[in-house]
């Protein structure tokens, strides 16, 4: 459900302060505390109020870190709840109503810091070179964003916003991950996400960085100079109307995600079946398997199952996001990992290790020059091994789509679990024979990626159970293209008969598959989800490893076009121009038909006769679909509580699989697994019991009910 | 990694508890400032430094926000401290392995404040007498009296870990009507009855006598002008007797604290403990005790309790105790009763309570007590000032029982006080201000606070106040041996054994454990679960045993935070086991009555539970009202099932075993 338009929470009684506050500002003993508080919100708070908050819970943390050797996360009194994050000298702090469920409290505050660290870099450096008072315009407008944006029950995961895929198009999304994977050729770009109004329509990124992108203060807002960044450099360069390019952070772990996934794609046009067949017998599994450590190859796994996933979308438009998707492709990364099963696949990455880890270290060390060191790296073997064992990059890649299926279907699948599978290895295979772009386009592009890509390959020689399987899927042509060629795939169809498809590849329809994987690929962010959501959960602010990057944002009305790019995009007139006019007629297109097919009213009430409430909530994509209406009756409260409350259990009790509650005026059915959570109540009035265990309790009949209901939501709980 | 602070606004430590490892963990924190000269700080010290800036915050906080903190935690959970305020004193929990949630901590800490309550009675009302009492100044005492409750809360820790009956916090019976039938015959005939004819008895008045075996209870009898007896009252009692006497089992585990681990015993029970290790256990005892003091030097001003001298009952000797009565339809809490506690054998024991003749100034006490409490509250809270305050019906009332009661108790100061109150409150010439009336209420609490301690705490039987003469309870107790000898072995026996899970596998398939519990009596039903090294159970013994344990611990814990919010049915599966909890109300007949929303409480609220806050029979009381005419009874059921049992097979279980149950517990056996 979209949360866009809830004018609801603006009162936002649930959000009581955000503050940061830097202790080295107040070290001595006549030091006013005030002189320590960077931002606090709300600004109308009395000054001595904002000193006693700042004031007592700085030192509590002090006195509490100091106890216990482990620093203070939490805060809650009697009506008020703090999350904390100490981040140096500095202090964030985000205060909310004690109904809120802690964990979500946390990951809201652990959210703030990650967007702020986008745009504006690390705290310290921040602060050291912006002027309060931009930065605190910065936050105004970013929380009134959140404020106005957050539901009830994205408060209470903290999911992203989203297009209710159930009122578009498929082949709109369809559409919109084209234009995402024919930008990704480009050179520079890595990946990207379009918003539709500030939700989002199909994103190739991690859920934390497209968290970071959809909060995005909307392109056009900030004009000025970005505070931490170089604003100069975007003066230096005429922009295309409506476009901005600004400098941005990113951690590591989600750099290292955004390498990976491009690179498999390129290299397989090239190699084209040949390479397939040789390399993926050798290097099965390795990228497939994932598990490995966070850098390569599980970036390339989820491409492929991301692919996959975007690849069923259309198809089954209700319950698979287009970003969800990419998600996916992390979930299966994320499964086989914790899974453990596959961990041999961490020896055979050996190989590959050297070179992934290269990259990986490369962003954090690099900073500025990062981009040589990943290009010239990269670039080299990319195209050694892409010719040689280039293949093997694509058999990770369908690998991955093997996989990926079947991961998405048990995972997100609840939604579109039937005709994904199938659909992608045909698909795969008929982008094969489409694909190949120019090998050396795609090296220099992707190098990074391609490189990893390789690597993954290599390494993936120890036998991936899912291998086998993935290699007989894709035994077809090429692997990347399967990834994209599960959408191209239904896209070629479609593409024949609809024109969207020639607006999102253009002429180069053809090569466009082969980018397209590459975008699948991109997706990587399945690795970075994994990274990064437990990162950007637990320690996002950690300003150690952030690399420097680009973020282009092309506005077409309520759309934009957001693209993460290597650093080098911001002096690369012709790359930007390429970009540019790569995607604006394709842009229009969308932003035409977005606006003629969604409904108006993306805040409509849910449909009176509704029976039952019911949430499903993504946890790998963290995406929820749901059927509250933006006003909450009384029930929907109740629903809300108990959604909460078992939120909270299955986050803590990895064992808890389904719960049902019961009290005088509802019941509330939950059940969870390793990738989704999914709450159910009826809506039809019950009769009242006396609470003594009888079989005749509707409680107990709602499992049977939320599968049966739920299906056509596209939720599946078989 | 556990420690219990209790402390003062101003971080002056009225309390504390601490594992091994805690206290290690401040050895580390302060080892350096040793070689520094000036010997260690005490570990009172180091915690009051330590956590000093976090009571003070909290009252500034309290000052400067009306809310304060109830709940810290650290990165992943690694340390928690939850706070609570009562009254004047902060009491801090902290937990730094994990082993205990939010909820434990926050019982912990009130059932510790309850446990204040039943030893010192309304003492506890008035900030400053309590604190002279949990921390005299003489060093000694101050260690008596922290032994004393340090010994008590590792008890409790511990039987919260082991016994489901404190799992649950209901007393859990034995289950023999036979025996029950017999031994009630006995308590009253030759307990009670003979206690009161007893000429010597020394104006004490035996109210309730009961047995208990291990900490179960086998009967109970209470004469007929008794009040009955709260059923966490009682509960609190066992706990004092499985502190006073821990079960022999206890001392045969060597392994953990000395009043750590109680060990079910033995399959087949094995009577006499080795000497040694009993000794050991009672010479902890006579180190303990209430707190002491001695009558023969009281005086009324506060500032000379100090010079009160210790005494160190013995373990058996009776004690002062402050239970909730009913005196003539009106409800008094903490009147104050002697308690003696007269072993049997290793493992049974029998208590007796009895009252002073002085009980009618304790409810005297306690309503203008309460009446003061209330014209403070009012006044904090700036809404009663001048005339409004003297034409408050509270005031006429107040004011006329506090005439009364000054007139016929003398005392000088009392009578200053109240003089000064008066002319504060009442004069039309020079009314007080709203804070000088507030600081004279205070005073005036203080002076009935020090009057009831005089009367009730320094003359405890303890410290040489009037109790039972030896004999009278060395003939009780020798009447009740005799009248149990043939049963003793059978009797430790079968506390192990109690109701056992055969008794229930062929009609309810697939069920693994139950619990179920009748909130209005307080009472509860269970097989045994033990999975003690040496005891085994139906679940045999170890890992399968312990692992069942744990299951069930975690639903209790689970069942109870969603009660709290206001959920009374749950089910959950984990693992490969389903989980689940029933919560209904039906009346004396047994007819099942229309269920209702409870209350949802917040996280800092007290617990769920019996001992901390006595959250049943708030409920209780909070469904009776809209029943009226009827006596309610609540009950829970608790179930752990295999999950391959399909939930309507489930229910219907859970509906049947309720059933039968209930048919069970109808039988009276008080």
């Amino acid at each position: 459900m979209a949360a866009s338009d809830s004018t609801e929470t603006k009162s936002a009684s649930w959000w009581s302060y955000f503050f940061l506050y830097d202790g080295s500002k107040v070290k001595g003993e006549g030091d006013p505390t005030r002189a320590g508080i960077c931002y606090f919100y709300p600004s109308q708070t009395l000054l001595d109020q904002q000193e006693l908050l700042c004031g007592q819970i700085a030192g509590v943390v002090h006195c509490i870190s100091d106890i216990s050797g482990s620093p203070l996360t939490f805060v809650r009194l009697r009506k008020l709840k703090f999350a904390i994050k100490v981040d140096g000298d500095y202090l964030w702090v985000l205060g909310c109503a004690v109904e809120l469920p802690d964990g979500s409290c946390k990951q809201l505050l652990d959210q703030l810091i990650g967007v702020f660290t986008f745009y504006n870099g690390p705290v310290s450096l921040a602060y050291e070179s912006g002027s309060r008072e931009e930065l605190s315009a910065g936050w105004d407008t970013f929380i009134e964003q959140i404020l106005s944006n957050t539901s009830d029950l994205h408060r209470i995961f903290n999911s992203l916003w989203n297009l209710d895929r159930t009122k578009v198009e498929p082949l709109l999304l369809l559409k919109a991950a084209l234009i995402l994977q024919t930008c990704q050729r480009s050179r520079h770009v890595l990946a990207g996400c379009i918003l539709y109004k500030g939700l989002i329509v199909s994103t190739q990124l991690p859920p934390s960085l497209t968290a970071k992108v959809l909060f995005h203060p909307a392109a056009p807002r900030d004009q000025g100079p970005p505070p931490g960044g170089d604003a100069l450099q975007e003066g230096g360069a005429a922009l295309p109307p409506d476009v901005q390019i600004r400098p941005v952070f990113v951690t590591e772990e989600e750099a290292v995600s955004l390498y990976e996934f491009p690179g498999e794609p390129v290299t397989s046009t090239p190699a084209s079946a040949a390479r397939l067949q040789e390399p993926s017998a050798q290097h099965p599994p390795k990228g497939w398997s994932t598990p490995a450590p966070k850098e390569n190859n599980p970036g390339h796994t989820e491409a492929m199952a991301w692919g996959l996933a975007t690849t069923p979308e259309p198809t089954t438009p209700n319950t698979v996001w287009p970003d969800g998707s990419g998600e996916n492709g992390h979930w299966c990364g994320r499964d086989w990992e914790s899974v453990g099963p596959a961990k041999p696949r961490h020896s055979a990455r050996g190989r590959g290790p050297g070179l992934g880890r290269a990259l990986v270290k490369e962003p954090g060390l690099s900073w500025g020059k990062e981009e040589l060191d990943l290009s010239e790296i990269h670039i080299p073997e990319a195209q050694e091994t892409e010719t040689s064992s280039g293949y093997s990059a694509f058999p990770h890649v369908r690998a991955p789509e093997g996989a990926g299926p079947g991961c998405e279907e048990s995972g997100s699948d609840s939604g579109s679990p039937e005709p994904k599978s199938p659909k992608a290895p045909p698909v795969g295979t008929a982008i094969g024979g489409l694909l190949p772009p120019s090998a050396p386009e795609m090296l220099m592009q992707n190098g990074a990626q391609e490189w990893l890509g390789h690597l993954s390959g290599d390494s993936s020689q120890a036998p991936v159970p899912g291998e086998d399987h993935l290699l007989a899927r894709t035994s077809g042509p090429l692997p990347a293209c399967c990834s994209d060629s599960g959408q191209t795939g239904t896209e070629l169809p479609v593409g024949g008969q609809g024109e969207e498809q020639r607006d999102d590849g253009g002429p180069e329809s053809c090569p466009g598959p082969g980018p397209k994987c590459d975008s699948g690929s991109a997706d990587p962010p399945g690795d970075d989800l994994s990274a990064d959501r437990t990162d950007s959960r637990s320690a996002p602010a950690s300003s150690v490893g952030l690399v420097r990057m680009n973020l282009y944002t092309h506005c077409v009305k309520g759309l934009v076009l957001s693209l993460l790019a290597e650093e080098p995009l911001l002096g690369d007139d012709a790359a930007i121009e390429e970009v540019y006019h790569g995607s604006l007629a394709s842009l229009n297109g969308l932003e035409v038909h977005l606006q003629e097919t969604l409904p108006q009213d993306q805040a409509a009430p849910a449909p009176p006769g509704r029976a039952y409430s019911f949430t499903h909530y993504d946890r790998i994509q963290n995406v929820l679909t749901a059927n509250l209406p933006q006003v909450a009756t009384a029930q929907d409260r109740r629903f809300l509580q108990a959604v909460s409350l078992m939120h909270s259990d299955f986050a803590q009790l990895p064992t808890l699989y389904e719960v049902t509650v019961r009290n005088a005026s509802t019941a509330v059915y939950a059940c969870c697994n390793p990738v989704q959570e999914t709450y159910f109540q009826q809506l039809a009035p019950v009769a009242r019991g006396s609470g003594f265990p009888s079989p005749q309790d509707s409680a107990f009949g709602l499992p049977g009910k939320a599968r049966q209901k739920l299906l056509k939501h596209g939720v599946n709980l078989l | 990694m556990k420690c219990v602070l209790v402390a003062t606004e101003g971080a002056e430590v009225l309390f504390y508890w601490m594992d091994k490892e805690f206290e290690e963990s401040l050895r580390l924190k302060f080892g350096q400032s040793e070689c520094e000269g000036a010997g260690l700080p005490t570990l009172e010290d180091q915690l009051s430094t330590l956590l000093a800036p976090v009571i003070i915050s909290s009252m500034t906080m309290l000052e400067k926000l009306s809310d304060t903190y109830t709940c810290f935690s650290t990165e992943n959970g690694n340390y928690l401290y939850v706070l609570h305020l009562f009254g004047e004193c902060l009491f801090i929990a902290i937990n730094g392995d994990r082993t205990e949630g939010e909820g434990d901590l926050r019982q912990k800490l009130c059932v510790l404040k309850y446990l204040f309550e039943v030893h010192f009675g309304l003492v506890t009302v008035d900030g400053q007498i309590i604190r002279k009492e949990l921390r005299p100044p003489d060093l000694e005492q101050r260690v008596q009296v922290w032994e004393h409750f340090q010994s008590l809360l590792w008890t409790y820790s511990h039987l919260r870990e082991q016994e489901q009956c404190f799992a649950v916090e209901a007393v859990e019976r034995l289950i023999h009507p036979q025996l029950c039938k017999l031994c009630i015959e006995a308590l009253e005939r030759h307990v009670i009855q003979a206690i009161n004819t007893s000429p010597k008895r020394a104006g004490e008045e035996a109210l309730h006598a009961f047995l208990l075996v291990h900490s179960k209870l086998l009967a109970f009898y209470s004469s007929h002008s008794a009040s009955s007896l709260r059923p966490a009252d009682l509960l609190a009692l066992i706990l004092l007797v499985q502190d006073l006497y821990p079960s022999e089992s206890t001392a045969e585990d060597n392994d953990t604290q000395e009043t750590d681990s109680f060990s079910p015993a033995e399959e087949y029970f094995t009577p006499a403990p080795s000497p040694g290790e009993q000794s050991s256990g009672s010479t902890v005892w006579l180190e303990e005790g209430t707190p002491p003091t001695d009558a023969s030097q009281v005086q009324v001003a506060e500032d000379t309790l100090q010079t009160l001298v210790p005494h160190s009952p013995g373990p058996s000797s009776p004690r002062r105790i402050f239970l909730d009565t009913s005196v003539k339809e009106n409800y008094c809490p903490m009147v104050p009763h002697t308690m003696y506690c007269l072993p049997l054998w290793p493992g049974i024991n029998m208590v007796v309570l009895t009252k002073g003749p002085n009980t009618p100034l304790a409810l005297v006490l306690y309503q203008l007590l309460d009446g003061f409490s209330l014209l403070e509250k009012k006044l904090k809270e700036g809404q009663e000032v001048g005339s409004t305050l003297r034409s408050h019906p509270l005031m006429g009332d107040l004011r006329q029982r506090m005439d009364k009661f000054v007139k016929s108790r003398g005392g000088q100061e009392l009578q200053s006080t109240w003089l000064e109150f008066k002319t504060k409150a009442f004069s039309r010439s020079e009314p007080g201000s709203s804070w000088e009336l507030l600081q004279a209420c205070r005073r005036v609490k203080r002076q009935l606070c020090t009057i009831y301690r005089l009367s009730f705490l320094a003359a405890a039987p303890g410290r040489g106040g009037p109790h039972l003469p030896q004999h009278l309870q060395d003939r009780v107790q020798t009447l009740m041996q005799e009248k149990l000898t043939d049963w003793k072995d059978f009797l430790l026996v079968k506390s192990r054994r109690n109701v056992t899970m055969v008794s229930y596998l062929e009609d309810f398939p697939g069920l693994v454990h139950f619990i179920y519990v009748d909130r209005t009596t307080g009472q509860m039903v269970a097989p045994s679960l033990s999975s003690s090294e040496r005891t085994s159970s139906e679940l045999g013994k170890g890992p399968l045993a312990t692992f069942v344990r744990t299951k069930v611990w975690a639903l209790i814990r689970l069942a109870r935070r969603y009660l709290q919010k206001g959920y009374t049915t749950l089910l959950f599966r984990e693992g490969d086991f389903y989980c689940s909890y029933f919560l209904w109300f039906e009346n004396e007949m047994g007819y099942k009555l229309q269920i209702i929303d409870v209350p949802v409480l917040s996280d800092d609220a007290a617990p769920v539970g019996m001992l901390g806050g006595d959250y049943y029979r708030k409920l209780l009381r909070y469904y009776s009202k809209g029943h009226p005419a009827e006596a309610v009874r609540c009950h829970e059921l608790l179930a752990l099932h295999l999950s391959v049992i399909p939930v309507d097979v489930l229910v219907q279980q859970a509906g049947e075993l309720a059933r039968r149950l209930g048919e069970a517990s109808h039988v009276p056996l008080l």
